[in-house]
């Protein structure tokens, strides 16, 4: 075990590594300088380089602002089981997901910023100096919680790799009521994001109660999906060990989500159809078209086949166990929730206007190109995490003496692992 | 009396000044006073000295110039008769086109028979005058006349807690034939510049 | 190493790139080098850093930046506010502009009324709207949308926004405008998370431009489409700009805010007529105080029947529908 400076080992740790490292870092950074670029000249020019309009005044940025708080909120899924249930499998490994949630976050965060139209008077928000209009707004509420449950992602898991690392016992009392909290956070964070849609009676898409719910059981399927892919990631590429059986406890919970996210569809499209009102039309515009504007159709179509495909994978065991076909529904998840999440609610809440016109929306090269040097900085945000993270969690880094092995809540101690199994590294 | 000639020259001559003489004191009102009822029975309609009408002075329409005193013509002394029926084809005023009302509305409907430098009287024999019209059109749409007392038909404009200018029924209408004509409206909204489509129903 | 400091303490042998840098700095490196005028390396760079960041930081209108929302300004930044908005518009656009800041006169409580059976569909109240409000003419925006129905329904749906016939009215259709209804309830109001918008309290539903983040939440709440967006820079045509303006109404805007009808607040608070009153060649549009029983708006709620756009969305306009026949 290496005995160094934290900082100064930790630098070194991040900018070391195999030649993959390089690329796939290399790849990010030019994804984010691209969108850096990219949001200088929406900058300069002002939004009219989106292809946003009064009609349409929300869309890509607020798409995957709303699909990343849900990949966010999923990481609570692994919290319950690690720190209630006391489940070893996840409990091992539940600090990936914070780490997931810390970098989703951020990007929710970056794509507010970036869909503001004045960021520079950010300062209006902050209550006291500005004026936070709570209890009123929703968006007052999402940036009081997001910025919340980002504290908290980033203090629990500091404060117990922490501990890893000086190789101490953690102080329970002191970080379990952290956790705790985290628990119902995680859910109020997506619930309020879906309020914001929510409360707005004039657009009678989002103005159903069944958003909410909608919006954790998606969230449930994409965060866990991605979790799990990154899972197989980290342990290919390092010596962190997540054993199978908590892999496809996770799927479990995807399956029993998407099974909730299908019976709410179906629920809505009954509701819709059935009283056949004019409120019909979005969903009309959606899946059909409407006035002959049908631009989302095919990839709200290809969204719900992906969405019942992976249902349908995940609810086999004998798919679900299958590394192949795992991952295969953990990918058509991800992209089918991202469709129905992001441009798949955003769009068809604005479509028709309040005055009856249907206009659509396409985003811009810019647009995009920001979008992709959000993501390509939440990536790395949460690669160099990983860097930093795993070595402690696997126990090669630490500042205490070999002899005393690490007793943390949920680092990996060298030995067998809970299934017996020998461990690597050490 | 048996017409010398001298003597028939003189009443004619007479005769003739004092029509000169009614003629050109007629011309001779300033727009906006009411009148001179000249010779004839009836007794001038005065608007009564309402609440609005003292605080929203009404601007007087001038008449136009075209209108002369009708008793110039017209009247039972004169040489034109009264046609008590409608009769197509107006002889003189060939220039004013009637379309009011269809075929239930002409000229003696609104102008007074027997005193043509008036309008039809109100119910208790008071004749209206050119300037006081709206009294007129009242008697028979009295409910839009009701909504113009109150600022609800017609244009107002200036203050809405102050002086207010609004219009004479035919200051905007024209009483032969009231019903306006339909304008070139303005240009549509530019349809919004992202996506460049047509608009949602053929 | 040991440092004194004296603040302000100036070498006077050696050229200062930034006021205020650390002066022992410099001493000590010429210390070093006697009588030499060399500048260290590390300190030029440092000052010249420091320069372009002061000169950058002090281009930015510092006061903009920070000034506060409007309803927490004193009466002396108020007038500093609007000299400085003034000195913008006269470099922007070679004029000077009056930006009236004057609050709403007791006891009036604004609303509209629009008798729909006398509306011809001209769009005078469209165009005469955009020279008062100084609305952007590219991109373009319109606070008041004529729609046009054809007789037997009110189908927002069904509506027609970009007619163009040749002469209006045309037989078989009707025709309605929506701009703000100045909602009594307004949901622009609840959502906005800086409370950039507000109502006043003669009713009028305004934005603080100067406030105003962008967000585009109020937008997406607003039922009648009542509120726009500055995607960029408006653009006004220099020799028709109305440079009789309030605040909170027609000033001209940037880029980036949201802007709405105001029921020409510049007029109405003076006792005038809004514009779009008194272009209508027909006389279809009323305003009026509703607390005031002599008004042609009490009179038309008494006796007329009105309807509201949107009533089951309980915003509460006060922007009246009528039919006088």
């Amino acid at each position: 075990m290496e005995k160094t400076g934290f900082i100064p080992g930790t630098a070194r740790r991040l900018v070391q590594g195999p030649p993959v490292y390089y690329a796939w870092v290399g790849l990010l950074l030019l994804l984010v300088t691209a969108g850096l670029g990219a949001y200088v000249r929406q900058l300069q020019h002002g939004m009219v380089v989106t292809g946003l309009t009064s009609y349409v005044p929300w869309g890509l940025y607020i798409g995957n602002f709303t699909f990343l708080v849900g990949v966010a909120a999923a990481a609570v899924l692994l919290i319950i089981p690690a720190y209630i249930y006391d489940f070893g499998p996840i409990k091992e490994i539940v600090v990936v997901a914070e780490a997931l949630a810390v970098s989703a976050l951020t990007m929710v965060l970056l794509f507010v910023t970036v869909d503001l139209g004045r960021p520079d008077r950010f300062w209006h928000l902050i209550p006291g100096w500005g004026i936070l209009n709570l209890p009123s707004s929703l968006l007052g509420w999402d940036i009081v919680v997001v910025n919340g449950y980002l504290a908290l992602n980033v203090l629990i898991p500091t404060y117990l790799l922490y501990k890893a690392y000086r190789m101490q016992e953690p102080n329970r009392r002191f970080i379990l009521p952290f956790i705790l909290l985290s628990i119902p956070w995680a859910v109020s964070i997506h619930t309020v994001t879906a309020f914001i849609y929510n409360g707005l009676a004039a657009r009678p898409f989002w103005n159903a109660s069944i958003l909410a719910p909608r919006f954790l059981a998606s969230a449930f399927c994409s965060g866990p999906a991605l979790i799990v892919i990154v899972y197989q990631i980290v342990r290919r590429y390092t010596r962190f060990h997540v054993s199978d059986r908590a892999l496809f406890k996770i799927t479990e919970f995807i399956c029993w989500a998407m099974a909730v996210n299908l019976f709410l569809l179906g629920a809505e499209f009954f509701k819709e159809l059935y009283s056949d009102t004019h409120h019909l039309a979005p969903l009309t515009y959606l899946y059909a078209g409407l006035h002959g504007k049908d631009a989302l159709v095919p990839w709200i179509r290809t969204a719900l086949a992906f969405n019942i495909a992976a249902f349908l994978i995940f609810l086999v065991p004998r798919t679900r166990k299958n590394f192949v076909t795992l991952n295969l529904g953990c990918v058509l998840i991800i992209v089918g929730i991202w469709i129905e999440k992001g441009m798949g609610l955003i769009i068809p809440g604005f479509v028709p206007a309040p005055l009856g016109e249907v206009w659509e929306y396409a985003p811009t090269g810019t647009e995009v190109l920001v979008t992709l040097g959000i993501w390509g900085g939440g990536i790395l945000l949460f690669t160099l995490l990983m860097k930093i993270i795993i070595p402690i969690e696997t126990g090669e880094v630490t500042r205490g003496s070999p002899a005393s092995p690490p007793a943390t809540v949920c680092a990996v101690s060298p030995g067998t692992g809970p299934e017996g199994e020998p461990l690597l590294g050490g | 009396m048996t017409g010398s000639g001298p003597t028939r020259r003189i009443v004619l001559l007479l005769a003739t000044l004092t029509a000169a003489a009614g003629l050109l004191s007629a011309r001779a009102q300033p727009s906006g006073e009411p009148p001179d009822p000249g010779p004839g029975p009836a007794r001038v309609f005065q608007a009564p000295a309402a609440g609005d009408a003292a605080e929203f002075p009404v601007p007087m329409k001038p008449l136009p110039k075209t209108i002369t005193p009708c008793r110039a013509c017209h009247g039972p002394e004169k040489d034109f008769q009264i046609n008590w029926t409608r009769e197509e084809g107006l002889r003189v005023h060939t220039h004013i086109r009637l379309n009011h009302g269809g075929n239930k509305v002409w000229c003696l409907d609104c102008h007074s028979p027997l005193e043509r430098n008036y309008l039809r009287p109100l119910s208790d024999g008071r004749l209206i005058p050119f300037e006081q019209s709206h009294e007129l059109c009242g008697k028979c749409h009295g409910t839009k006349y009701r909504d113009w007392r109150h600022g609800i038909h017609g244009k107002r404009t200036g203050n809405w807690n102050g002086d207010k200018t609004y219009a004479l029924c035919t200051q905007c209408h024209d009483p032969h034939s009231p019903r306006f004509r339909p304008i070139q409206p303005l240009p549509p909204p530019a349809k919004p510049r992202w996506p460049q489509e047509t608009a949602h129903h053929p | 190493m040991k440092k004194t400091t004296h603040k302000g303490k100036r070498s006077p042998r050696k050229p200062t790139p930034l006021h205020g840098d650390h002066p022992n700095r410099e001493t000590a490196s010429a210390a070093s080098a006697p009588g030499s005028l060399a500048v260290p390396r590390r300190t030029f760079l440092a000052g010249a850093a420091g320069a372009l960041g002061l000169a950058a930081v002090s281009a930015c209108d510092w006061p903009a930046f920070f000034q506060q929302n409007f309803r927490r300004l004193t009466p002396g930044e108020i007038d500093e506010t609007v000299a400085r908005l003034q000195a913008q518009y006269r470099q922007r656009y070679g004029r000077d502009f009056q930006v009236d800041t004057e609050g709403p006169i007791d006891g009036t409580l604004f609303a509209y009324a629009l008798d729909i059976q006398r509306c011809i569909g001209c769009r005078k109240c469209v165009y005469a709207c955009v020279e008062e409000n100084n609305l952007t003419r590219d991109p373009q925006i319109q606070y008041i949308r004529v729609l046009r129905f054809q007789d037997g329904t009110m189908d927002l749906e069904k509506s027609e926004l970009y007619y163009h016939p040749d002469r209006v009215p045309e037989e078989g259709y009707y025709y309605m405008p929506v701009q703000c209804q100045q909602c009594a309830n307004p949901p622009c109001v609840k959502v906005c998370p800086v409370q950039a918008t507000w109502q006043e309290p003669d009713g009028i539903v305004v934005v603080d431009y100067n406030w105003c983040i962008g967000c585009r939440y109020c937008m997406a709440a607003c039922p009648y489409m009542g509120r726009w967006f500055n995607w960029t820079d408006p653009v006004l045509p220099e020799d028709r700009v109305n440079t009789r303006t309030h605040y909170l109404g027609n000033r001209p805007r940037f880029r980036n805010v949201v802007e709405k009808c105001t029921f020409c607040i510049q007029r109405v608070r003076k006792g005038r007529y809004p514009a779009c009153v008194e272009a209508c060649p027909v006389g279809a549009r009323k305003f009026g105080n509703l607390l005031d029983p002599a008004s042609e708006i009490q009179w038309i709620l008494r006796n007329k029947r009105v309807f509201r756009l949107k009533d089951e969305l309980n915003t509460q306009p006060k922007f009246y529908y009528f039919f006088a026949t």
